[in-house]
Order: structure tokens, then C-alpha cells, then sequence
């Protein structure tokens, strides 16, 4: 968990909360159902962290789930953010926040319990892992280290479990076996929240799945031998077969796995329009299979989609990919403010577009992934409403643009002004009367005048250039000099002023 | 060879018409020997400057005018016939001796010094550099020499028939790389002091990139310099050509002014503690003059800003964007600004300013100026290129090169060679000759590469 760690301090030492409230709506049972497992936890102390008006519920949710699972160090990171929370005197203030040992207890029988079959159970693995060793069973040796891995995984060693996949790779006889193996892997950096190196894995897993299908591809009949000689009672007899009675689908799968951490590891980096094409480049919902629930659901899906492509395309773009794309189409319909969002945009209704994205930066803000960035890409959709708003108009007063955006003209004009110095807008401001001008440009003379400009400036590259060339053929060189430990040239005996 | 002296000599230079026999023939004589003789007097006490003519002569002037500045002891020539020479003297003869000229030349202050007028060296200088070089476009040595007496006397605008005439050919007759280096530092000090700043910054940039294989102590001068002046004319660096040597951009990054140009032009606070802060670099450095300018012209690139996001603004909000604390300054600048074309604008009595930017214009005589330079510059390449088609060089290293190589390579260079093949004969032919080859070298030349032609 180590790489965890600075994170969730940088992001501890931000003091916001985000509300829940009539203008806030956020249902905290309906939003967590839609997870299983490890995620549903992570994403419940990622609440408790933000938004401390649901933090009780969100611990109770989060102790309960807690119990079904088998890491009770999770509950010692629970009970640290909880505590931080009530030390956080605005948090106090504002909102009731009982003692947690009040709302709900860890049953210390269960810890016991599950601390003494995990470590059984890591002792059976290993032993079976040394014994595979021993006999030089590779497959066997490669099976071990996968299921040490999903154990040191499921009990939070992120770290060893990274490591056994990796070694893993070591004994891996088929293409598909690595594909299983990076697929593992990238489960584990998104659980992880590790974006940069999400990329890396996706890069083998595509290499991987290519050979994989050329391999299908070529030997047809002969697919049937390998799997029997590879067999064993593996699971990647089971994958194989798999893959042979799906035929294509197979691929689509791994495929739209691979998108969506393509379009995670971009949206983590802060590259929002890649992020975007990326997911929006998934496949069904289907084809994600237990990552669904497991790590992320359909409707967050729909809102990074929708957020990074707000924030990066053009309208159009964003009617053609985004509104009228029958496979996100089905993501978007998961909720249904999505597709508000989208529509208000597109129909040039910023007030709406905006009053939304404010409604619902609480469902934003406690989602793991895009919670660091819906700040900033916010702001991105704030701008480039702004400057769709002004296209059409030759000059238009900043009064009426603050009523199109429900903001104060004060604001209106500072967005303009920052969006003038960054070359957003074409346009100048009229500050005495508060009205913005586009800008026109006489494109005749300006080519005239660029072209006379960079017609100079050849001339007189080409004059410099020619003179260190002949300054070359004189040996007009600069040179250290001979017996001097000095390392520059020779300075003149003496400077005028 | 018989005694030899002075008379002689007069008789020799007076009675030799051509100067090619009468330079050999001082050639000739042994070195030591020789300048002790043109150093001295007739026997009758009569100065040999005062027998012969500055323009029928100069050949022989020159050779006495060098030997008596020169050797230790002799008696200084007459000002008057240096100051006559410089402007008169024959240009065929004076090139047969080009270092009798540029050790005169050289020379030329000392002399002026002696004479305990040193300013008064500056104008003879020029002529004599002015009749000797071939074309402006010409650097001897004797330029750095010339300047620097220009810039230590504050005689700036005396540089300026040079400074206006870019270089673009070596005279190499006693050239050392710090000469070249010189002339083009001093040279941008000296527009800067003219406040010619696109002019100086070109002539910094030039000693900046000049070809090297370590950072000379001059180019980091000149580079510090240019970045000043960059402040100053542009408001903001610009980026070096990528020939430039890599150490002094990393020695620029380590000094102080690097902190200044990074500040510049928003940081109007920062930049004065800087100045202040590193006063003591920037003062050894001479610099201190240059700071000042980029410091009062901050404001002005703040206001440029504005002026590309706003139509109208109140002095009273330019002031405060801008930092300046008085509304009056703002007026003033403003009003500066205006005078000296920089921008476009009306101050309304209530201290409303409306800007306006009024499209570029254009004459048809600028255009036609235009193309007709484009014109000069793209022949004058096409000839710089054919010369090299033909050099000896060029040829020498595309045989060796096709030699080696052999094959694919071979046959592409072959068609290259058929070119020449073709060419060669009605272009080439004269200048092999010419190259010192002699005709059996170039036969050779011309049978290796039928070998590979097709």
C-alpha cells in the first residue's frame, strides 16, 4: 500500500468537503450497491474522506463489507480517515459526526479468525509454490505464483502481489498466458490507482492478444492439441476453451478491458481527450465482465466519458461520438442526468450544462478516479462554454453573457479576460462599457505583413549561416587555450564600456 | 647581391612601374636586413616618405610607412603623410602586400598615440580599411582594432559605415578567431549605445554563435549583452539557433541574469530586487546601464498585454495592472509609447484609454525591395552553390567518398559526376587548372571518376 500512501495525504491536506444536500442530491446506498468486493470499500473510505455528511452512513456500509471480505487492515485505514475527519474543526461544526466506535465495532473474533486462514492459507501456498519448484513443473510453478498473487492481493499486499505476477511471466508457455497474467496485473494498478504504469501493461497484453489470435488464427484444428498439451487442470484449459467456443468475442473482451485502462491511465495522467476517445473506443458493458462491479460500473463509465469529452472535444465531436453512439449510449442511460448534461451542452444551454455539473459534483467528487480532476476539467468545460457562447457574436455585452451563465459580471469577465491571454478567445473587451469585441483580422495584410517578416528573418539566417561557414573554412575557430587550465577562451586584454 | 641601402631602394621603388616585380623584389630581401633599411633615413638627414608619392607609390609607402612604425628606434612618419596616405593610396598596389597594410593599420593607434592624439587615429583608420577591403562585406583585422578605439572614445556613430554593412567574407591576412569574435561584441555595444537594438542584438548573436569548440569568455559576454537587449527591443528572449554551443546556454542558466530574463517583464518587484540584489555582478559586467533600460521598459510589454485583451481601459485599472503607482506615469508612458508609433490609442479627457490597432500598410515599393532582395539572396546561393560544385574540396571528398563505397551509392554519385562531366568542359575546365593541379593531376582526377561514372 505504500504507493497509496502519499497520495491520500496530498489529497487529506485539501480541506474541502463536498456537500450532500436538496441542491447536492447523492444516494449513498444506491451509488455503493453497484460494487462488489475490494473497490466497494475503497470507494467507502474515499467518502468518508470527502464528504463528511454521509460519513457515518459510509463507515457502518464500509464495516459491514469489511466482515465479508478478508483484509482487517482496511479497517485500520477506515478508522484513521474517520478520525482525521473529527479532528477536521469545520467538519465538526457542520456536520454530526457520532464516535465511530458507536456507529459500528469490528468483530475482533472475526479478526482473529481470518488473520489465523489467512495465514494458513499463505502457508499452504507457498508450499505448494516450493514443491512446484522442486519438480520443475512449469505450469504448475506458473499457477502457484498466480494464485499466491490473488491471495497477497486479496489481502491488500499490494506489492507481493505485483511481484508474483511478475515472476509469473517467467513461466508462461502461451501468449494467453500472458494475457491472463497482464490482465491480473492491470486489475491490480487500477485497484491500485497506479495510472502511469497502467499503460506499460497494456502494451504487453495488446502484443500479447495478437499472438494470441494469430496463433487461433493459423493452427485452426491444431488449437484443440495445444490446449491438450498445455492442459493440465489449469484454468487456461478453461480460458482456451473459452476462447474457442466464443470465437471473436474472445477478443472484443480483452479488448474493451484493455480500452478502459488505456482510458483510466489517460484520464489519471490529465490527458482528458485522450481519456476520452479511449472510452469512449469500449465495448458494451457485457464485455467488461467481472470488471464490472469489481472495479468500476456502467454509469461511471458514463460520466468520465462524458466529463473528459465535455472538457476536450468540439461540439460536434461531441454530438457524433458521445450523443450519438449507440454503445456509449447504453452507458449513458445509467444515469440519466448524463445525457441532460450532454443535451443542454450541445443545444448551447451553458446555464443548464453548468447548474448540473454543480448538482452533481458531489456524485463527482467521491468517485475514486476523476475525484482529483473534476476541478479541473470542470473549469475546461467552464471555458470552452464560454468560448462557444461568444463564436456566433461580433460583440456582445458581458451582461448578458452572465446571464446566460448564471455567474456575476465580475466573473464573466475575469473567465474572459484569462481566455483572451490564452488565446482561446479572438476577442478584445470594451472594460468602460463592459462589452466584448471579436476580433478582425484583415487576413491579407496580416499574411503580407508575416510573410515579409519571415522573409527577413531567412535573409538573415542565411547571412549568419554563410558567415560561420566561412569563418569555418578560415579556422576562424574557437579554441582552448594551449596549456590553460582555464576552460573558456581567452577574454580580451581589456573591455570598453 | 650588392650593399644595399636606402637610396637604392627609393631608386628601385621609383623605377619599377609594376608592383608585382617590385613586391618580389622586397621579398627577396632578407627580413631583418630590410626593415632596418626602410626604417631609416637618406643619408642626407631627408625623410624617403617626403620623395615619393602616396599614390604612385604605395607600394613602396607602405612597405616604409610599416618598417618605421614597426622597428624599434626608428623615427615616426610624418602624420600628415600617414593621415594623406590612408585616404589616397593606390588599392592595386596595396593589395600585392596585404600584411604591410594590416600591420600599418594595426599599428595606426600606437602611432596616434605618440602623437598624444589618439581620437585622431579613428578617421585615417577608416579610410584605409575603407580603400583596402574589396567589398564591405569584408572583415580584416584591422576592424576590431577600428572599433575598439571608436567605443573607448564614445565615437560610436564614426563605426557606423561599417556596422550598417553586414559581414559575410574573411580577409584572413593575420586573422586570429578572437578578431572576428571582437569586432562583432564591440560592434553590438556599439549599436546598443545607439540604441539600434534589432541591429546590436544581430551582431551579439553572431559573436554568440560563432563556430567554437568551447565557450570563448567573449561569447558569454555577448550573450549576456543580447539577452539584455532582447528585454529592452522585444519584451521576452528568443531562442538561440541550434548551432549555438551548448556550454553557454548552461552557463547563462547558472548566472544571475537568467533569474532577471525569467522574471521579466510581469515581476517588476522581483526584477528590481535582482538588479539590486546582484548589483555587484552586474556592475563588474558593465552591465548595469542595459539592466536599467529593461527595468524602466517593463511596464511597457505589461501594457502591450492589455492592449491585445482590452479596447478601453482607465488609466487609474492600467496602473494597477501594470504595477506603476501613479496614474500620471501611466499617462506618460502612454503617451511616450504613442509618440514613438508603439502602439495606437486616445487618452479621453476623463482618463478613458480606447485603443485601436490600425492594419498593417504596405507599399508597392517595399514589396518590389522585398523580392528583389529574395531575388539577390536566391542567385547569390545558386552561385555560392556552383562554386562548390566545382572546388577542389567538394570533388576531392565526393571521389574519395564513391571510391570507398562502391555500389548502390556509387551509381547515385555517378549521375552527380555526369553533371559535372558535362559541365566541365565549358565551366570547369579553366579552374582545375587553376586549383593548382596542373593538368596531368586533373586528367587523373577525371579518369578515376569515368571509372565509376556509369
Amino acid at each position: 500500500m505504500d504507493v497509496d500512501l502519499p497520495d491520500e495525504t496530498s489529497r487529506s491536506t485539501k480541506p474541502t468537503f463536498v456537500p450532500v444536500d436538496d441542491a447536492h442530491p447523492f444516494d449513498l446506498e444506491a451509488y455503493i450497491s453497484g460494487y462488489s468486493g475490494r473497490t466497494a470499500i475503497d470507494r467507502l473510505i474515499h467518502i468518508v474522506r470527502t464528504c463528511p455528511a454521509v460519513a457515518p452512513e459510509a463507515f457502518k456500509l464500509a464495516v459491514e463489507l469489511i466482515h465479508q471480505w478478508r483484509d482487517p487492515s482496511l479497517y485500520q485505514t477506515l478508522i484513521t480517515e474517520y478520525e482525521r475527519l473529527l479532528d477536521n474543526t469545520t467538519a465538526r461544526e457542520s456536520y454530526t459526526l457520532p464516535n465511530p466506535l458507536e456507529i459500528a465495532q469490528l468483530d475482533t473474533k472475526w479478526v482473529d479468525e481470518i488473520t489465523a486462514k489467512n495465514q494458513s492459507e499463505k502457508v499452504r501456498l507457498e508450499v505448494e509454490l516450493k514443491t512446484y519448484m522442486n519438480n520443475m513443473i512449469k505450469e504448475s510453478i506458473r499457477m502457484a505464483h498466480r494464485d499466491l498473487a490473488e491471495f497477497y492481493r486479496s489481502i491488500g499486499e499490494y506489492q507481493l502481489a505485483l511481484r508474483h505476477h511478475t515472476k509469473s511471466r517467467d513461466f508462461c508457455t502461451t501468449s494467453q498466458h500472458v494475457l491472463d497474467m497482464c490482465l491480473s496485473v492491470l486489475e491490480l494498478l487500477i485497484e491500485q490507482r497506479n495510472y502511469s504504469h497502467l499503460s506499460t501493461y497494456v502494451f504487453k497484453a495488446e502484443a500479447a492478444l495478437d499472438s494470441t489470435t494469430a496463433a487461433t488464427g493459423t493452427n485452426g484444428g491444431s488449437a484443440g492439441i495445444t490446449a491438450a498439451s498445455t492442459a493440465g487442470p489449469s484454468a487456461s484449459a478453461g480460458n482456451n476453451t473459452n476462447a474457442k467456443r466464443k470465437g471473436p468475442t474472445e477478443k472484443e473482451i480483452v479488448q474493451t478491458r484493455l480500452e478502459f485502462a488505456t482510458a483510466l491511465s489517460h484520464l489519471g495522467q490529465g490527458h482528458y481527450e485522450q481519456a476520452a476517445l479511449a472510452f469512449l473506443r469500449i465495448g458494451p458493458a457485457k464485455e467488461l465482465g467481472d470488471w464490472i462491479g469489481k472495479l468500476v460500473t456502467p454509469s461511471d463509465i458514463a460520466i468520465y466519458g462524458t466529463l473528459c469529452g465535455l472538457a476536450s472535444m468540439s461540439r460536434s465531436a461531441i454530438k457524433a461520438r458521445l450523443l450519438d453512439n449507440s454503445v456509449f449510449s447504453v452507458y449513458i442511460e445509467q444515469e440519466p442526468y448524463v445525457r441532460e448534461l450532454l443535451e443542454a451542452y450541445v443545444g448551447s444551454n451553458f446555464k443548464t450544462t453548468l447548474a448540473l455539473l454543480s448538482r452533481y459534483s458531489t456524485r463527482h467528487y467521491i468517485d475514486v478516479h476523476i475525484s482529483s480532476h473534476v476541478y479541473e476539467l470542470t473549469n475546461k468545460i467552464k471555458n470552452s462554454a464560454v468560448v462557444l457562447y461568444f463564436q456566433p457574436f461580433s460583440s456582445i455585452k458581458l451582461d448578458r453573457m452572465s446571464k446566460a451563465f448564471g455567474w456575476n459580471v465580475e466573473t464573466v469577465e475575469e473567465h474572459v479576460v484569462n481566455l483572451i491571454q490564452s488565446g482561446e478567445i479572438q476577442g478584445r473587451i470594451d472594460s468602460q462599457n463592459k462589452v466584448l469585441y471579436a476580433k478582425k483580422t484583415d487576413y491579407r495584410s496580416d499574411l503580407v505583413a508575416r510573410t515579409i517578416q519571415v522573409g527577413n528573418e531567412i535573409i538573415s539566417a542565411n547571412r549568419k549561416v554563410l558567415l560561420r561557414m566561412r569563418l569555418q573554412q578560415a579556422d576562424m575557430i574557437v579554441k582552448p587555450p594551449k596549456g590553460h587550465s582555464q576552460p573558456y577562451g581567452l577574454a580580451p586584454e581589456g573591455y570598453p564600456d | 647581391m650588392d650593399h644595399l641601402d636606402l637610396e637604392t631602394l627609393i631608386a628601385r621603388i621609383t623605377s619599377t612601374p609594376n608592383p608585382r616585380t617590385l613586391n618580389d623584389y622586397f621579398r627577396s630581401i632578407p627580413a631583418d636586413t630590410r626593415e632596418v633599411i626602410l626604417a631609416s633615413t637618406l643619408p642626407s638627414g631627408q625623410d624617403p616618405l617626403s620623395v615619393l608619392d602616396v599614390r604612385t607609390n604605395t607600394l613602396g609607402v607602405v612597405y616604409i610607412l610599416s618598417a618605421r612604425v614597426t622597428v624599434h628606434g626608428a623615427v615616426p612618419p610624418p602624420w600628415q603623410v600617414v593621415d594623406s596616405f590612408c585616404h589616397n593610396f593606390d588599392r592595386e598596389q596595396a593589395r600585392h602586400a596585404p600584411e604591410r597594410v594590416v600591420i600599418l593599420g594595426k599599428n595606426l593607434t600606437r602611432l596616434a598615440l605618440h602623437y598624444n592624439n589618439p581620437v585622431a587615429s579613428i578617421l585615417p583608420l577608416r579610410a584605409l580599411i575603407q580603400r583596402y577591403v574589396p567589398d564591405p562585406s569584408y572583415l580584416t583585422s584591422m576592424h576590431p582594432q577600428f572599433l575598439l578605439i571608436c567605443v573607448c572614445h564614445r565615437r560610436f556613430s564614426d563605426a557606423l559605415p561599417f556596422l550598417n554593412h553586414p559581414i559575410t567574407n574573411i580577409d584572413t591576412t593575420d586573422m586570429h578567431y578572437t578578431d572576428n569574435l571582437i569586432y562583432h561584441y564591440v560592434g553590438g555595444i556599439a549599436l546598443a549605445a545607439l540604441k539600434q537594438w534589432s541591429n546590436a542584438e544581430e551582431f551579439f548573436e553572431i559573436c554568440v554563435t560563432s563556430p567554437g569548440l568551447t565557450p570563448s569568455a567573449i561569447q558569454f559576454e555577448a550573450l549576456k549583452k543580447m539577452r539584455l537587449v532582447q528585454l529592452i527591443s522585444k519584451g521576452k528572449m528568443c531562442p538561440l539557433p541550434k548551432y549555438v554551443l551548448p556550454g553557454l546556454s548552461r552557463m547563462f542558466k547558472d548566472s544571475p541574469y537568467s533569474s532577471f530574463v525569467n522574471a521579466y517583464p510581469h515581476d517588476i518587484e522581483l526584477l528590481r530586487e535582482i538588479g539590486k540584489k546582484e548589483k555587484g555582478v552586474f556592475a563588474a559586467d558593465k552591465n548595469m546601464g542595459l539592466i536599467h533600460q529593461a527595468i524602466d521598459r517593463a511596464p511597457r510589454w505589461a501594457l502591450k498585454k492589455l492592449i491585445g485583451t482590452y479596447i478601453t481601459l482607465n488609466l487609474a485599472d492600467i496602473a494597477r495592472e501594470v504595477k506603476i503607482d501613479s496614474v500620471d506615469q501611466v499617462r506618460e508612458m502612454l503617451l511616450n509609447m504613442i509618440e514613438s508609433n508603439e502602439v495606437s490609442a486616445q487618452i479621453s479627457a476623463s482618463g478613458t484609454v480606447t485603443f485601436s490597432d490600425p492594419p498593417p500598410t504596405f507599399t508597392q515599393s517595399q514589396i518590389d525591395q522585398l523580392l528583389r532582395v529574395a531575388q539577390m539572396q536566391s542567385s547569390r546561393l545558386n552561385r555560392l552553390d556552383m562554386d562548390y560544385g566545382r572546388s577542389r574540396e567538394y570533388l576531392a571528398k565526393a571521389v574519395k567518398y564513391d571510391g570507398g563505397s562502391g555500389g548502390g551509392l556509387g551509381r547515385g554519385g555517378g549521375m552527380e559526376e555526369d553533371m559535372f562531366m558535362n559541365t566541365g568542359p565549358f565551366a570547369g575546365a579553366g579552374q582545375l587548372d587553376t586549383y593548382g593541379g596542373g593538368p596531368h593531376a586533373s586528367q587523373t582526377v577525371w579518369g578515376e571518376e569515368s571509372m565509376f561514372g556509369s
